[in-house]
């Protein structure tokens, strides 16, 4: 075992010190131990994602610093990302893994927020999808019954100020009598709490929804709904291309409603959308960095896209979104930081008047 | 059957199996550093996964995880301290045996309780699959909050004769416990602006304040060894004699173990004090729990292990973990690139099997070496305390800042240690006060699940019902034997103490 493991080390350090050089440019992170900071726990979501990226970017960056993922999960990511923004300097070698619960306290106003996405530079997006479904035997069979659907429903939720708002003001939008019930530890809970007739609409991520739903709505069980879809270069709400069966939730309301949406409520939903599904997760790095430092990093990232064995994990594992690099991430999270102020007010109030949550 | 044998041919491929072996090694080293339980082992080897092919890397995790319930014993029996969230009642019977001298006694009795434990979780693993859907979808919310009261009915016979402050005990444990976010609602409670507050008191900073810290201060202030006897009594061969003696007791705290972890959300933390609980209550001669009865060693240590099989069925159908290492463990599966879910008993059957092989044999490896390591460990017991005391209290220290590796993870260390040591020096029962903490957040959650969904009418499900006769029925049993046992302890101490008179 020990001789095997100094071989494949002997081996990978030949490898690496013959077929990759460092690239003659100013950046070279050789030697150096990057600390990835992800404000949540081992083994969630996001500890996942950074984990599948981290070894490419050792591969990508010049130097092929060593990447490491430094978990410092509390107060639903808020603690993670205040380090970061207090004690990451710019030297590249600290940088930072948001993800939606990350950017909600951030855009509600929360004031235990000190991080600023604003100052930051980004390096990659990833988006995620998700999709509804309802109990069958409720006379809907696709997400034209809806109209006029005046049957009280239950739908498990972590909480009204977490991810649900999307799922809890796309259906209060659809016109559907959506009772939240709190305190469900996550979508896999939730989702056994549907098995369990518990509640009776519920959606998961697409890849959850593939895996799990899917067999339920073959046996019957489960009557799928809509996808809330995904954002597209000019920044509209499209069909989710992973499960393109599905309208997305703009052409749900459509239907439902003979007209697109708009107003106060769509334009909440719509940022609020794009900050926990359409650049759920991001890669940054503080605010005083260089620009060479920047521009390493996103080449790199272009670079990890263009891995044919990365590719094979973003199918596996990431849903097969396209991910998105540099102008691309910059551009779609910039729908999070336009948020316009009466989007916010309408929400916090939405909130305050529907779930009496207070946001502080 | 063939999809069985043909994962077992995979296990015992050399390249597995070195990788089982790795687990069984790690698993083991985590187990005996007192605090540090799978969660950590998880920690440490998910970075190891990436890339590696599925098979190894159940081999290695399962591996891990199967025998941390095994090692873990080490520290609570001879020091009191609890190597694992999993062996916390094995300390109120293993470590007085230890401070009798028989600590070997004491060990070779749990490693063969949590072999077997381990081995039945695997079988019941194999055999519920078919039927594991159904049975883990009967629990709706309600159902977790009954069994969650059922837990907490335990605290009633682990205060042996002081209920009343076993009450109160509890109570504050459940104050701890509602410390932090609140399950339900997006509100914060009692953090007094604290940021570190905000998540609560970790579980392992609640342990080890409670039960390892007093420990350390009492026998340094003695000043002596762990044992109060110099010469190690009876040896490992008598504990596996009181194991085969005691079969039952094995067998019942295993289906315990089993159903426990196999239900999602009731936690593994609590199991071995339900069954330490469950074995107090339907013994009639129990004046030496807590004394150094050696069924006490082998209820919550059989226990322990069956519920690593058990606490795999909802993890791996439902993708809903059962205990914080199975989360992590869910957390290797997306990067291994499995989804779990209902595909995994079809398109990823061999996965399963391989699952149940690595648990059946890593049990087999972790106890067997357990018993190897044992005699040299146990020397440890004879040493004058003192020079354990400062390794003993880094150890801790350390084990309480894995948790979140902040300040605040050793400042609640040391608040939490005085309350243990308080309590402890006026005889309040400290697993009642964990039990309250550990069962807090359910108890809260799923009152206030039911409440939402069903209004009243959640107190007329069949199930509901069903546990709420249980948990009479165990009351009234505690309560039953409790009476009929005081008149004859009050008639033995007054015969002792006239044989005291007569001297």
């Amino acid at each position: 075992m020990r001789k095997t493991c100094m071989l494949l080390g002997m081996a990978f350090f030949l490898v690496s010190s013959l077929g990759l050089a460092p690239p003659a440019q100013g950046v070279d992170f050789s030697g150096k131990t990057i600390q990835w900071i992800i404000p949540f726990k081992v083994g969630g979501g996001s500890d996942v994602w950074a984990r599948l990226y981290a070894p490419f970017f050792k591969k990508y960056l010049p130097g092929n610093p060593t990447v490491a993922v430094k978990n410092m999960p509390g107060a639903g990511s808020i603690t993670g990302g205040n380090y970061f923004h207090t004690k990451a300097r710019g030297d590249g070698l600290t940088v930072f893994g948001s993800s939606g619960s990350t950017s909600f306290p951030y855009l509600l106003g929360v004031s235990a927020v000190k991080y600023d996405f604003t100052k930051y530079h980004i390096v990659f997006a990833s988006p995620t999808g998700g999709a509804a479904y309802i109990k069958p035997g409720l006379g809907v069979d696709s997400v034209k019954d809806l109209k006029g659907f005046k049957t009280k429903l239950n739908y498990a939720s972590q909480g009204a100020t977490s991810l649900d708002i999307i799922p809890l003001l796309a259906f209060e939008m659809l016109g559907l009598d959506v009772k939240g019930v709190f305190g469900y530890k996550g979508r896999g809970a939730g989702r056994v709490a549907f098995e369990q007739g518990e509640t009776s609409i519920d959606y998961q991520t697409t890849t959850a929804f593939i895996k799990n739903v899917r067999p339920l709505v073959k046996q019957g069980l489960a009557v799928p709904l809509m996808s809330w879809g995904i954002l597209d270069e000019k920044g509209s709400v499209v069909r989710d291309p992973v499960e393109p069966d599905l309208p997305s939730f703009p052409e749900a309301y459509e239907m439902v409603h003979g007209k697109k949406p708009s107003g106060p409520a769509w334009q909440a939903w719509k940022a609020f959308f794009v900050a926990g599904f359409g650049v759920q997760k991001a890669m940054w790095l503080p605010e005083k960095t260089p620009e060479d430092i920047v521009m390493a990093y996103r080449t790199a990232a272009a670079k990890i896209l263009k891995d044919q064995e990365f590719k094979k994990v973003i199918e596996k594992s990431l849903g097969g979104y396209q991910q998105l690099v540099g102008k691309e991430a910059r551009m779609a999270f910039n729908e999070v930081l336009s948020v316009s102020p009466e989007s916010k007010k309408w929400l916090i109030n939405w909130l305050k008047e529907r779930y009496d949550v207070t946001v502080k | 059957m063939e999809a069985a044998l043909k994962s077992l041919s995979i296990v015992l491929d050399p390249s597995h199996f070195m990788f089982l072996c790795a687990g069984v090694l790690v698993g083991l080293s985590i187990g005996i550093l007192p605090g540090l339980g799978g969660i950590v082992g998880m920690s440490i080897l998910l970075p190891i996964i990436y890339g590696m092919d599925p098979h190894s890397a159940f081999a290695l995790l399962i591996g891990m995880v199967a025998v941390i319930p095994t090692s873990d014993t080490f520290p609570s029996v001879m020091m009191g301290i609890p190597g694992s969230s999993a062996s916390q009642a094995t300390i109120m019977d293993g470590y007085p045996l230890a401070k009798k001298g028989e600590a070997a006694r004491a060990l070779g009795a749990a490693f063969t309780a949590s072999l077997i434990g381990g081995l039945f979780g695997a079988a019941v693993l194999t055999l519920i699959i078919p039927i594991a859907r159904p049975i883990v979808l009967a629990f709706g919310s309600p159902e977790l909050f009954m069994l969650a009261l059922l837990g907490m009915s335990m605290v009633g016979v682990l205060s042996g004769n002081k209920p009343g402050k076993g009450v109160l005990a509890a109570g504050i444990g459940l104050m701890i416990g509602a410390l932090g976010d609140a399950p339900a609602v997006p509100e914060y409670r009692y953090t007094l602006g604290i940021e570190y507050l905000m998540d609560g008191v970790p579980l392992v900073i609640v342990g080890l304040g409670l039960f390892a810290f007093p420990e350390i201060f009492d026998l340094l202030i003695k000043g002596r060894s762990i044992s109060e006897v110099a010469t190690l009594g009876k040896g490992w061969l008598d504990g596996v004699k009181d194991a085969i003696h005691h079969k039952l007791i094995i067998l019942r705290c295993s289906i315990i173990g089993v159903i426990v972890g196999f239900l999602p959300g009731l936690g593994g933390s609590v199991v071995d004090w339900i069954a330490y609980g469950h074995i107090i209550q339907t013994t009639r001669d129990r004046e030496d729990f807590g004394k150094g009865d050696i069924r006490g060693v082998l209820a919550p240590e059989s226990a322990n292990n069956a519920k690593e099989g058990g606490g795999l069925i909802p993890t791996l159908l439902f993708g809903i973990p059962g205990s914080g290492s199975m989360a992590v463990f869910l957390g290797g599966l997306l990067i291994l690139g499995i989804q779990p879910g209902p595909a995994m008993v079809t398109e990823h059957v061999d996965l399963l099997y391989t699952a149940i092989w690595s648990l059946a044999l890593a049990n087999v490896f972790g106890a067997g070496l357990c018993i190897f390591l044992s005699k040299p460990i146990t020397r440890l017991t004879i040493i004058p305390f003192a020079y354990l005391a400062p390794f003993m209290i880094l150890i801790i220290t350390l084990a309480s800042y894995q948790a979140s590796r902040g300040w605040g993870d050793l400042i609640a260390l040391l608040v939490m240690g005085i309350l243990g040591w308080v309590m402890k020096q006026y005889g309040w029962p400290r697993p009642a006060a964990l039990i309250g903490y550990v069962l807090s957040d359910n108890i809260e959650t799923y009152l206030f699940i039911s409440v939402q969904r069903y209004g009243i009418s959640w107190m007329t499900r069949v199930g509901v019902i069903i546990l709420a006769l249980i948990i009479i029925a165990s009351l009234a049993l505690g309560i039953f034997y409790q009476r009929k046992k005081t008149p004859k302890a009050r008639s033995e101490s007054r015969d002792y103490a006239t044989q005291a008179s007569q001297r």
